[in-house]
C-alpha cells in the first residue's frame, strides 16, 4: 500500500469515527434489551453459576446446582469456572453463556470493586442476576440480591474463637488473601474489632496478606512466619482457604503450641480439629448460596421482584470445634432451609 | 503491512525481513498474513457450525471486536519495542499506572473523557521513555530493565490505588464511558441509516494500528528504529541517533500500553488496579503469530492485528463450546500450535515452489 493511500484510509477512518459520534447522528432511544423480559416457566430457565475461577470453595456449587435443577425443575443449571480470576475473562465468559441461551446468572465477581459494571451490563439485557459468595465493594449492589457470607462477621467470629482458644491474652497473627480486594479489607476490620474488644490483652502482631493464590505460596509464607516469630505467637486466625491448610500443617509439623483457627472444611482441617492440632474452623455455606441463589433466580425470572432490590443477605457462618465437628452439617442444612423460607417470606414479592 | 529493514551484514535471512525480495519470487499465498486470515476464516466457519451462538451479533461478535481491539493494541505496544529486538516486560503495569492517572484525572479534576485519555497516554509515554532511557544509557538488557520496572510498578500501583481510592478502583464514571462500553455504531443513526454493529472502542484501535503502520512504513523515525533494531552498530555509523531511537520506541510502547489500558477500562467499565494483569503473554503472542521477529528489524502491524484476532476467536469459540478450564487451556495451546505449524508448512511449500521455478 502506498503512503498516500494509507494516509487517505487513516483520514477516512478518523472522519468516519468523528462523523458517527457527532451531534448530527441521533442515538436510538433505548439500549438493547434482551428477550428474557417477562415471565418464564422454570423449564425455560437456564441458570449459570459462575465463580471467579477454580477454587476448592466453589466445588459444592456443582452438586448444589444439580440439586436445584432437579428440585425446582429448571431447564438447566451449569457451572463455569473458566474465568481464571480475571474480571475481563469473567465478563467474556458471562457474555458467552448468555449467547448460549443462559438467562439467569449467579456470579462470584472476581473484582468486587468493578463487578457492579458487569451486573449492570447483564441487567440491561433483562437477565436476573445474583451476586453469590461475595458482594460488590462499597454500599451499592447492582445485582438483584447478594447472598454471601458476611465476611467481616465471619472474620470477627474466627478471631473471637482464636482469642478464646489462646486464653484471652497473647499475640495473634491474621493470615488472609489479596490485599487489594475490598473483602480482605473487611476481614481485617473484623479481626481488628475482636482484638480491640480485649482491651490490649491480645496484640495483633501482623496481617499477612496476598497468600491465598495457591497452596505453595501460603506454605512458604507460613514457614517464614513460624521461623521468624513462631515462639512469640499464641494463635493464628485464618480468613482464607490456602493459608488455613498451610498453617494447620505448618504448626503441626513444627510442634509449636500455637492455636490455629482455620476457615472452611478441607479434610486436613477437619482431621486437625479431631486430633487437636487445629483449635477450630469457621465454615461458610457454599451449598446454600448456590442452591437458594438458583431458587431465587428462578422466582425472579418467573415474575417475582425483589422487595428491596440489591439487598445483602448473610448466607451464614458457623464456628466448628472438636465439640461439634461431627454434627455441623445439620446446622448448615438448617440455615439453607431457613434462607429459602426467608426469600419466600421477606425478600421476594410475588403476585 | 509488513515493514522491515535488511541488515547490512548477512545474518540468516529472517522470514519477514526479506518480504520485499520474496514477494517477487514467491507465490501470493506465501504471505504469512494470508495464512493467518485462512486459519481465522476456517476457525470462524468451524465454530459457527458447531454453535450458532458464535454469530450472535450482540452477545458474541460485538464483544469479540472489543476484545480484539484491546489485545491488538497490547500487541502493538510490544511490537514497538520488538522492532528494536527489545522486550517490554512491564507492558501490563505501564497500562495499570496510566489508567490510574486517567482515573485520578476523572475523579479529582473532573476532566472530559478524551482529556483524561490524553493524560494517561502522556504518563504511559513518559514511563516508557524512562525505561528506554535507562536501557540506552546503561546498556543493560531491556528484559532486565523492564522486569525490574514491572516489579516496581506493581508495588507503586497498589500503593497509589490504596491511597487514592476506597478499594482498588475509581468509582467515577466520566461522561461517555458508558457509551464507549455499551454502544455500537448501530445505535447511532443519520435519518434511517444506522451504522454497523461495531463497538465504539474499535476506531481507537484502528487509528492506533494505522498510525503505527505508517510510522514504521513511511516515517523516517520508524525506519530508523527498525534500522537500529536490525543492526545498532551499522545504524550508529550511518548517523542515526540510536539512543534516542531506543527511547522513542519504548515511549511508543508505553503510550500504546496506556491506550490498551484505557480500552480495557472502557470495556470493563472501571479504572481499577488489576488492569493490565493479563497483558504480558498476549502482548508477545499477537506480534509473533503475525510474523514480527523477536530479533528486531522487522515488524508486521497487520500480522499483529490478525494474531490478536486469531487468539480471541479461539478463546471465544472454545468458551462458547463450554470447554472446562483445563481443556480450554490445553486446546488453546493445541490450536495455536496447529495454526503455527500449518503456517510454517505453507511457507516451506512456497519456498520450495519458488526454488523449483527459478
Amino acid at each position: 500500500m502506498k503512503r498516500t493511500a494509507l494516509a487517505r484510509l487513516g483520514v477516512g477512518l478518523v472522519a468516519f469515527a468523528l462523523t458517527a459520534t457527532t451531534a448530527a447522528c441521533t442515538k436510538k432511544s433505548d439500549a438493547d434489551t434482551g428477550d428474557t423480559a417477562g415471565r418464564m416457566n422454570p423449564e425455560q430457565m437456564k441458570v449459570a453459576l459462575v465463580p471467579g475461577g477454580s477454587h476448592p470453595y466453589f466445588q459444592p456449587w456443582k452438586d448444589a446446582g444439580a440439586k436445584a435443577k432437579a428440585d425446582f425443575k429448571l431447564g438447566d443449571v451449569t457451572y463455569n469456572e473458566t474465568a481464571g480470576w480475571d474480571q475481563t475473562k469473567q465478563n467474556d465468559v458471562l457474555k458467552s453463556l448468555a449467547a448460549q441461551g443462559y438467562n439467569a446468572f449467579g456470579i462470584f465477581g472476581v473484582s468486587p470493586d468493578n463487578i457492579n459494571s458487569t451486573f449492570e451490563d447483564l441487567k440491561r439485557q433483562g437477565y436476573p442476576v445474583a451476586s453469590l459468595a461475595s458482594c460488590p465493594a462499597g454500599d451499592v449492589n447492582k445485582a438483584d440480591f447478594c447472598l454471601s457470607t458476611d465476611v467481616e462477621l465471619a472474620a470477627y467470629k474466627a478471631a473471637k474463637a482464636a482469642i478464646d482458644a489462646m486464653g484471652g491474652q497473647g499475640n495473634l497473627v491474621h493470615l488472609t488473601g489479596n490485599k487489594v480486594d475490598s473483602n480482605t479489607q473487611r476481614r481485617i476490620k473484623g479481626v481488628e474489632k475482636a482484638v480491640a474488644e480485649t482491651g490490649g490483652k491480645v496484640v495483633l502482631l501482623q496481617n499477612v496478606t496476598d497468600i491465598d493464590k495457591d497452596l505453595q505460596s501460603a506454605q512458604k509464607a507460613v514457614a517464614d512466619l513460624l521461623a521468624a516469630k513462631g515462639n512469640q505467637i499464641q494463635a493464628i486466625v485464618n480468613t482464607a482457604y490456602n493459608p488455613s491448610v498451610a498453617s494447620a500443617e505448618g504448626v503441626k509439623q513444627a510442634k509449636l503450641a500455637i492455636k490455629v483457627i482455620a476457615i472452611d472444611d478441607d479434610k486436613t482441617i477437619l482431621d486437625g480439629i479431631r486430633d487437636g492440632s487445629v483449635a477450630g474452623t469457621v465454615l461458610q455455606n457454599p451449598v446454600g448460596q448456590a442452591y437458594v441463589g438458583s431458587y431465587a433466580l428462578s422466582k425472579l425470572a418467573g415474575g417475582c421482584t425483589m422487595s428491596q432490590p440489591g439487598v445483602i443477605i448473610d448466607s451464614g457462618s458457623f464456628v466448628v470445634t472438636k465439640a461439634n465437628v461431627d454434627g455441623y452439617e445439620a446446622d448448615r442444612s438448617a440455615k439453607t432451609d431457613e434462607l429459602k423460607k426467608e426469600f419466600d417470606a421477606t425478600y421476594l414479592t410475588c403476585r | 503491512m509488513t515493514t522491515a529493514t535488511t541488515p547490512p551484514a548477512a545474518p540468516p535471512a529472517p522470514p519477514a525481513a526479506v518480504a520485499g525480495t520474496r514477494s517477487r519470487t514467491l507465490p501470493f499465498w506465501a504471505n504469512p498474513r494470508l495464512g493467518l486470515v485462512i486459519v481465522i476464516v476456517v476457525l470462524v466457519a468451524l465454530f459457527s457450525s458447531l454453535t450458532p451462538a458464535f454469530l450472535d451479533p450482540r452477545l458474541t461478535l460485538a464483544p469479540l471486536q472489543a476484545d480484539i481491539s484491546v489485545y491488538a493494541v497490547v500487541g502493538l505496544a510490544q511490537l514497538a519495542v520488538l522492532s528494536l529486538g527489545h522486550m517490554n516486560m512491564a507492558v501490563g503495569r505501564m497500562a495499570a499506572l496510566s489508567t490510574f492517572a486517567m482515573g485520578l484525572a476523572y475523579d479529582r479534576l473532573g476532566v472530559p473523557l478524551l482529556v483524561g485519555l490524553a493524560v494517561g497516554l502522556a504518563v504511559g509515554a513518559a514511563i516508557g521513555a524512562l525505561a528506554g532511557l535507562v536501557i540506552a544509557r546503561t546498556g543493560v538488557n531491556s528484559f532486565v530493565v523492564t522486569l525490574a520496572l514491572d516489579f516496581g510498578l506493581l508495588g507503586l500501583v497498589t500503593i497509589l490505588y490504596t491511597r487514592a481510592t476506597d478499594g482498588v478502583a475509581f468509582a467515577v464514571k466520566p461522561a461517555g464511558l458508558a457509551e464507549l462500553r455499551f454502544d455500537t455504531f448501530a445505535d447511532y443513526c443519520l435519518g434511517e441509516v444506522c451504522g454497523p454493529r461495531v463497538p465504539l472502542v474499535v476506531p481507537f484501535a484502528l487509528v492506533a494500528a494505522l498510525a503505527v503502520g505508517l510510522l514504521f512504513r513511511s516515517a523516517r523515525l520508524g525506519r530508523e528504529i527498525l534500522m537500529t533494531g536490525a543492526n545498532p552498530v551499522a545504524a550508529q555509523l550511518s548517523g542515526i541517533p540510536t539512543h534516542r531511537r531506543v527511547v522513542a520506541a519504548h515511549a511508543l510502547s508505553g503510550l500504546l500500553a496506556a491506550l490498551a489500558g484505557f480500552l480495557l477500562a472502557a470495556n470493563n467499565g472501571a479504572f481499577s488496579a488489576n488492569i493490565g494483569e493479563s497483558f504480558l503473554l498476549p502482548s508477545f503472542l499477537a506480534p509473533v503469530l503475525g510474523g514480527t521477529l523477536l530479533a528486531g528489524g522487522a515488524v508486521s502491524v497487520l500480522g499483529t492485528v490478525l494474531g490478536a484476532t486469531l487468539t480471541q476467536v479461539i478463546y471465544k469459540g472454545l468458551n462458547l463450546l463450554q470447554f472446562s478450564l483445563e481443556d480450554l487451556k490445553l486446546y488453546i495451546g493445541l490450536v495455536l500450535l496447529a495454526a503455527l505449524s500449518l503456517d510454517r508448512m505453507r511457507a516451506v511449500l512456497a519456498e520450495r515452489r519458488a526454488v523449483s521455478s527459478s
